[in-house]
């Protein structure tokens, strides 16, 4: 399954491309073509083991504290 | 090959590898991507004096895609003369993808093949067997594709050595010496001549060496008697901090030094004599 947090844009407000290329949400930047098979989960690669940014972040949202109802 | 050859001023072949798999126009948007830049660039680089392209495949979105190379193929054969095709079998991980490297029609002159595994990032290790490798080696010989040994390392250089105890490979043996991080070969001239030093006989080297080391490397290799690829593939910037404008600016440059040394470039034919292609 492809990480949730990866996007194709054609623009991240600096860079501009003829074409959508992929963009991790977590970075908020474009990913390379390799790393682009992880976040895709190509080839075996898994991100939710192979992404030490999606771990990280996922991690960190496990930590924060959850907001009140009032 | 040695010092003895750059004396006698034995040809020097130059491959540019334009393209690759690991680096997208986010970092650097001068490296070509689609069949089309990809073969104008290779032009640029033919008339400079490149002898041998280094090819692989991506999608419009930049990723890899062993299925365009039958594109990149078509379009350098038409913007080209005669530049001699060498497809990757490396870049991508099943075997399916790396074989089609050599399923194009037609098939590439040259190819090249991995000697063993290296790391990717944090957790992949390129699936290069020894069952793939020699698969890929016996298809090359039936096909009369010649390949680039891609040694990364001290030890794939052993696995060469199996090669050819076992046959399996035809010389003169094209051996890509690659100088950089990770699990390559750690990228000094000590570790350089080491490599040379314990090349097998009836061979030629080729030096790769990525970013900053490409250059000093790679003229090295040229007063070595060896064989230089240079490109966006393996470094992406002209100068510290300033990325390179194309593949030609850093072929330009390579060429100027290896003339001003006194070693003429190899035209593709004589590429092809050099290392037996038919
Ligand atoms: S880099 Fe990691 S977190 Fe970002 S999109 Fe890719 S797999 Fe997901």
């Amino acid at each position: 399954m492809t990480c949730p947090y990866l996007e194709y844009r054609r623009s991240d407000g600096d860079q501009e491309f003829d074409h959508e290329r992929p963009y991790c949400g977590v970075t908020e930047e474009f990913v390379s073509p390799m790393k682009a098979d992880i976040c895709n989960d190509r080839f075996q690669f898994d991100h939710e083991s192979d992404c030490e940014l999606y771990k990280d972040h996922v991690e960190r949202l496990a930590e924060e504290p959850v907001a009140d109802d009032d | 090959m040695s010092y003895q050859h750059y004396l006698d001023q034995r040809k020097l072949i130059l491959t540019v590898a334009t393209t690759g798999g690991v680096h997208g126009k986010d970092a650097n948007p001068n490296l070509p991507e689609q069949p089309d830049e990809i073969a104008r660039q290779v032009r640029e680089c033919e008339k400079l004096g490149a002898a041998i392209v280094h090819v692989h495949g991506r999608d419009e979105r930049g990723e890899n895609d062993p299925e365009r190379l039958q594109a990149v193929n078509d379009a350098i054969r038409e913007e080209c003369d005669d530049i001699v095709i060498q497809n990757t079998t490396g870049g991508q991980s099943p075997y399916e993808n790396r074989v089609a490297g050599i399923r194009t029609d037609p098939p590439p002159e040259m190819a090249s093949l991995d000697m063993g595994p290296f790391n990717r990032g944090q957790h992949i290790i390129t699936e290069h067997t020894r069952h793939n490798i020699e698969s890929l080696a016996r298809e090359m010989k039936e096909k009369g594709v010649k390949p680039e040994l891609e040694v990364f390392n001290n030890g794939h250089l052993n696995e060469t050595y199996r090669l050819i105890e076992k046959d399996i490979l035809d010389p003169p043996y094209y051996i890509n010496v690659i100088l950089g991080p990770g699990t390559f070969t750690i990228p000094t001239p000590e570790n350089l001549l080491n490599m040379v030093n314990n090349l097998p006989e009836e061979s030629h080297f080729n030096v790769l060496a990525t970013g900053p080391h490409q250059l000093p490397l790679t003229t090295m290799g040229a007063i070595l008697g060896g064989h230089v690829r240079v490109g966006m593939e393996d470094n992406l910037y002209y100068d510290r901090g300033e990325p390179a404008q194309s593949n030609a600016q850093l072929v330009e440059r390579s060429v100027e030094i290896i003339e001003r040394m006194g070693r003429d470039l190899a035209t593709p034919d004589e590429a092809r004599d050099i290392l037996g292609i038919e």
